[in-house]
């Protein structure tokens, strides 16, 4: 007989599904106006995009395996974030090659943090750590504690604005992305051979795959995908400031949790990590519209995530 | 005299599986009882009831006459059964002493480990196998520094260092040469007279009948036979074990040196050395199946892995003529070379992906982009059907297969490239009669098609019945060449320890 | 089994490249900082460098048995926080004698629920402590959501002015805790430690205690952060709901640079404690140096990234060359 299993992706979007109904009920809630929740959740949506892109390199790298983490993610938006704002400076024709120049850079940094992972053996845990601090030394000394600059008004209206039927660009962005994503993982050599070295890196290489270009490849493309989303994150703000990555880190890896993806290795998918991004998203939104304290958003976002790891993150037991 | 422990009608099922469904086994003092069957038969599950790794879900187990239940391990410990894992349960950052005394440390004052004496103690219990094993290997020596053996010949120390009333060798004899084996068996013996009560699990029919008193049969999860060796023949209990198998193995029709000598050289190799390599040369040809042997650890593994690109080497291979250089497995596999790995599960398989992913991983590439599924699926599915994969689909994940159909996707991934050399490194470890019978066909049938065999095995016989020729490796070096009349047990075994000079045909 | 002989050694004394590190680190110090060996300058560094060793010490301890704790970063604010307020900057003596007892059990009641979530309900460290130390950092805002109270000067002296025959507070406290590792290594706790970390099923099937020990883990770095946590109270003498985020990424990377691998079973914790000292001379290296305050962030990280890619550039050096 088999057991009914729930697909922790969709165990993820149902729980969006049912806070977001629960925040219907809520005193500034949209009550029973169709409208009024239609915005609200095209809004909760748009703002997941930018943690569900952050996080799909981080989704990568953990499928990658070797107890492989991106720590660097958080110093790396926040890097790219500030490049943008200082290379576009409000003119429509820079922002390509500001574009350009983060996914160059944050593909740079992945690439030493592959490098660090694959030749010198470090932990990915250790390595991409050192790596932030790196990055976060580099911020200081590029912005000597000031930033100057702008984003341009092209960047505004793709990103932050409804581009087609009310939907907001950045959406539209996702929902691309999100194909590419899933095309890139599942249907691609890469794609196969990522979960392959996630799963068995001996078997993997035993099998003719370049284990340690698979690894560095990995992470240079977690780098470049913090980079699009350091982009992303100031294209819709509109504004930078020295911290403006370090949010974004717990909750990558947060949503890729909750949104099933093995933490060990070699099984998981995006739309999971979509959903993932989706439930923190609406948690933390739901906290500030309750107005919770700093302190009780923090204790309820960890207790979500423990609750979450603990319905089908647990390990094999010894005994069976 | 009065069972020691008996087994009665135990069933345990693991989620949809049936493991166990009746067994039912008794052993008295100072008896060998073989515990045999096919793979997937539950043996493993059931010693693994009786020591208390695993919980049983019905039945009823009797030690020393009463009725007892196993918690844990370690119950099963205090109440007298050790067990030789086949599955090594040792740590591999400690010590030879740590791991042999761990949990039964001595102390001093209660508290403090007396390194001394558990020094002392582990000199004791390795002195049983000296000789069979490497001078440097001391109480001090780290375990992740030691070979396959070695690890297998600690294993067993530290089951025997609690005296125990029932000793379970699960598989112990696997990654043993025959020196070693012999030695074991000779210590078998010591412990029956003191009483100890052995339970003996083996693919090895030779093993059994040299071993056992007593026999006890498993089919599917069901005790289906049992009594005493002598009333038994080798094909009574294979016809019990497996009665739709035709029995061991069958004759391959070999290739005469003549014959040989007229075929292509596809491969040649010259003074080929690594760390554990000493300059071997070697040449094989088109279509021949080259059987290497010897005692375990003595540069096998290490030769099919330099030929594969998998290890760094010194020397000269020339493929088909021309002169090559493989550093990295990807290489070999583009020039037709396959390797079918000794390590099942660590190092041929990816255990939570599907069939389909493990049949597919060295060939995605040839799939284009986006990947044309359908096309992988239908290939993907010729090869299971023609190695009989016994198999729910092929998205079911190849953790769900038993040992035989594991090793089955294993050299199903290859096949799917039609590999022109095969290297395989002892396939049928831990393989069923049946399904070894099924892999010497298909071995028989890749060399009529014209592929390369060059295969590995710890099992003698298996050598001799399928090799055209056969290379014995002692010590890094290739001692001996069997072909023709040469190729005879007695040679093989006589070359194994080093004894014979290379003869030249 | 031919292993060179540094492999041998480095796998007898795990610390070795940490021991070379510190020599290094050390006489660099020293040069920049001709006084660095008498009395009051020692006591002045080590009592800066304390919080970091104990937090590091718990840290060590959860790596061998197999794991990582995230969250001890934030037991150390949650300690500072508890301590700060409760306290206070005069409070009496026998007051915080008390509150520091609370803010131990404090400590081991954080590490006995990481452990509880760990071993017994078979949750992933990294991910488990990561979320817990959001818990446990929302806490410590919740005690004392802006920065203030503190410890009374007496107290604070006590810990930062204490030179026994010249040598600090700190030593003796180290000294201590190396002694009683020294009794542990020698147990069969210390020996289930590194089998539970080696390979866990192995030592399931062969009888020990495996899920105690994990669980025991936690809670001694619990109790270690707690400590490291009254350190750092009685060091600043103030409370700051986030005196503590820093250390959780610096006990591991001392942990590490210290000779002890994540994946477990091997290592000790006089390394970490070399490690811990020389990320502490680091950070005195640079601001001695002259190094100008924009870059001294990214001079820091980038010798620590140094530090630790030393072992594997030496291992690839020397495959290059054998």
């Amino acid at each position: 007989m088999k057991r009914p299993t729930i697909s922790p992706p969709l165990a993820a979007v149902l729980l969006a599904m049912a806070l977001f109904l629960l925040s219907g009920f809520l005193p500034n809630g949209f009550g029973g106006n169709l409208d009024v929740a239609t915005a609200q959740a095209i809004n909760i949506v748009r703002l997941s995009v930018f943690l569900g892109i952050i996080a799909a390199g981080q989704t990568l790298v953990v499928i990658s395996g070797g107890e492989g983490i991106d720590l660097s993610t958080g110093a790396v938006v926040t890097l790219t974030a500030i490049l943008t704002y200082t290379i576009v400076s409000g003119k429509n024709e820079q922002v390509l090659p500001a574009l350009l120049a983060v996914l160059v850079v944050g593909g740079l940094i992945g690439l030493l943090n592959g490098a660090g992972v694959a030749f010198l053996t470090i932990s990915p845990l250790v390595m991409t750590l050192g790596m932030a601090g790196v990055v976060s030394g580099l911020i200081l000394v590029i912005t000597q504690g000031n930033v100057s600059g702008a984003v341009a008004p092209i960047m505004t209206q793709l990103i932050a604005r409804p581009v087609l039927w009310g939907i907001p660009g950045a959406i539209l962005i996702w929902a691309v992305f999100a194909a590419f994503m899933w095309l890139l993982l599942e249907r691609t050599t890469f794609g196969k051979n990522l979960f392959a070295i996630g799963t068995n890196r001996t078997t993997a290489r035993l099998s003719g795959i370049n284990v340690t270009g698979m690894i560095i490849a990995t992470y240079a493309l977690s780098g470049m995908l913090a980079g699009l989303g350091g982009f992303l994150v100031v294209g819709n703000t509109g504004v930078v400031h020295i911290r403006i990555g370090e949010p974004f880190l717990f909750p990558s890896i947060a949503a890729v949790a909750v949104g099933g993806t093995l933490l060990t290795g070699g099984k998981g998918s995006y739309f999971g990590t979509m959903a993932g991004a989706l439930v923190l998203t609406l948690i933390t939104s739901l906290l500030t519209t309750m107005q919770m304290q700093e302190s009780v958003r923090r204790m309820v976002l960890g207790a979500t995530l423990l609750a979450m790891i603990a319905i089908y993150g647990r390990q094999r037991g010894f005994r069976q | 005299m009065a069972p020691l422990l008996a087994v009665r009608n135990v069933a345990k099922r693991y989620g949809a599986v049936q493991a166990l469904i009746d067994a039912s086994l008794e052993v008295s003092p100072g008896e060998t009882l073989a515990l045999i069957g096919a793979n997937g038969s539950g043996k493993s599950t059931l010693s693994k009831v009786i020591n208390g790794v695993v919980a049983p879900d019905g039945g009823q187990l009797l030690f020393a006459g009463r009725a007892v239940r196993f918690g844990s391990p370690h119950a099963a410990k205090d109440a007298g059964i050790s067990t030789v894992f086949q599955e090594l349960s040792l740590i591999p950052q400690m010590t030879v002493a740590e791991n042999i005394w761990l949990t039964r440390e001595p102390l001093r004052r209660n508290i403090l480990i007396d390194h001394r004496t558990e020094r002392r103690r582990t000199e004791e219990l390795l002195s049983l196998f000296a000789g069979t094993f490497r001078a440097d290997l001391t109480p001090d020596t780290p375990v992740s520094a030691l070979l396959p053996d070695e690890r297998q010949i600690v294993e067993i120390l530290k089951a025997i260092s609690v005296n125990p009333r029932l000793l379970i060798l699960d598989e112990a004899t696997a990654s043993l040469d025959s020196r070693q084996v012999q030695r074991l068996f000779d210590l078998i013996g010591q412990w029956k007279t003191q009483g100890t009560a052995i339970i003996f699990i083996s693919h090895r029919m030779v093993e059994i009948e040299q071993i056992a008193d007593r026999y006890s049969v498993l089919r599917n999860g069901q005790t289906v036979g049992e009594g005493a060796m002598k009333d038994a023949t080798a094909g009574d209990l294979v016809a019990l074990m497996a009665p739709e198998a035709s029995g061991g193995a069958i004759e391959r029709r070999r290739l005469s040196p003549d014959d040989l000598a007229t075929r292509r050289v596809i491969l040649q190799i010259d003074d080929l050395r690594t760390g554990i390599l000493r300059g071997v040369s070697m040449r094989v040809h088109e279509g021949e199946l080259l059987g290497i042997g010897g005692l375990k650890g003595q540069g096998q593994r290490d030769l099919l892995l330099a030929i594969f690109g998998g290890i760094p080497y010194n020397g000269r291979i020339m493929l088909d003529g021309k002169p090559v250089h493989f550093t990295h497995p990807r290489q070999a596999m583009k020039h037709g070379v396959a390797l079918v790995p000794g390590d099942r599960t660590g190092e041929g398989l990816l255990s939570i992906r599907s069939i389909l992913e493990n049949l597919l991983v060295p060939s995605w590439r040839d799939y284009g982009f986006p990947l044309r599924m359908k096309r992988a699926h239908q290939n993907a599915s010729v090869i299971a059907a023609r190695l009989d994969l016994k198999m729910a689909g092929l998205d079911a994940p190849v953790s769900a297969l038993s040992g035989g159909n594991a090793q089955k996707v294993v050299i199903g991934k290859w096949l799917l490239r039609n590999p022109s050399i095969l290297l395989l490194d002892d396939p049928t470890k831990g393989v069923d009669i049946a399904t070894k019978a099924e892999f010497y066909r298909l071995l028989t049938r890749l060399c009529d098609e014209g592929t390369t065999v060059i295969l590995y095995s710890s099992d003698d016989e298996e050598l001799i019945s399928l090799s055209d020729r056969l290379l014995v490796m002692h010590d890094g070096r290739i001692s001996s060449e069997l072909a023709g009349a040469s190729l005879t047990t007695a040679n093989l075994v006589a070359a194994s320890l080093g004894v014979a000079r290379r003869e030249t045909p | 089994m031919k292993q060179t002989r540094w492999q041998q050694a480095t796998y007898r004394h795990p610390y070795l490249f940490a021991l070379l590190l510190l020599v290094i680190a050390f006489t660099a110090n020293a040069l920049l900082q001709p006084n660095l060996l008498e009395p009051t300058t020692l006591n002045s560094n080590m009592r800066v460098f304390l919080p970091l060793i104990l937090v590091t010490i718990g840290q060590a301890i959860v790596m061998i048995g197999g794991g990582i704790d995230i969250s001890v970063g934030s037991i150390v604010s949650v300690v500072n926080a508890l301590l700060a307020t409760q306290i206070g900057l005069s409070g009496d003596l026998s007051t915080a004698g008390v509150m520091m007892g609370v803010a131990l059990f404090v400590g081991m009641g954080a590490g006995a629920l990481n452990g509880l979530l760990i071993a017994y309900v078979r949750l992933q460290p990294i991910i488990t402590t990561f979320a817990t130390s959001f818990i446990y950092a929302g806490l410590a805002l919740f005690i004392l959501p802006n920065p203030g109270g503190g410890a009374p000067s007496r107290l604070t002296a006590f810990y930062r002015e204490t030179i026994i025959l010249w040598l600090p507070l700190a030593f003796y406290i180290i000294a201590l805790l190396l002694f009683i590792w020294a009794i542990m290594r020698r147990t069969r706790y210390g020996r289930y430690l590194y089998a539970v970390g080696g390979k866990a099923e192995a030592a399931y099937e062969t009888g020990a205690p495996v899920r105690a020990v994990q669980f025991s883990t936690y809670v001694i770095s619990g109790l270690m952060a707690a400590l490291g946590g009254i350190a750092m109270t009685l060091l600043t003498g103030s409370g700051n709901a986030q005196v503590g985020d820093p250390l959780t990424l610096s006990s591991i990377t001392a942990a590490v640079i210290g000779g002890t691998p994540l994946s477990g079973g091997a290592g000790g914790i006089t390394g970490p404690i070399i490690g811990a000292v020389i990320l502490g001379l680091i950070r005195n290296i640079i601001s001695f140096a002259g190094v100008a305050t924009w870059w001294q962030t990214f001079v820091n990280a980038a010798i620590i990234v140094l530090a630790l890619a030393m072992p594997g550039i030496i291992r690839l050096v020397r495959r290059r060359r054998g």
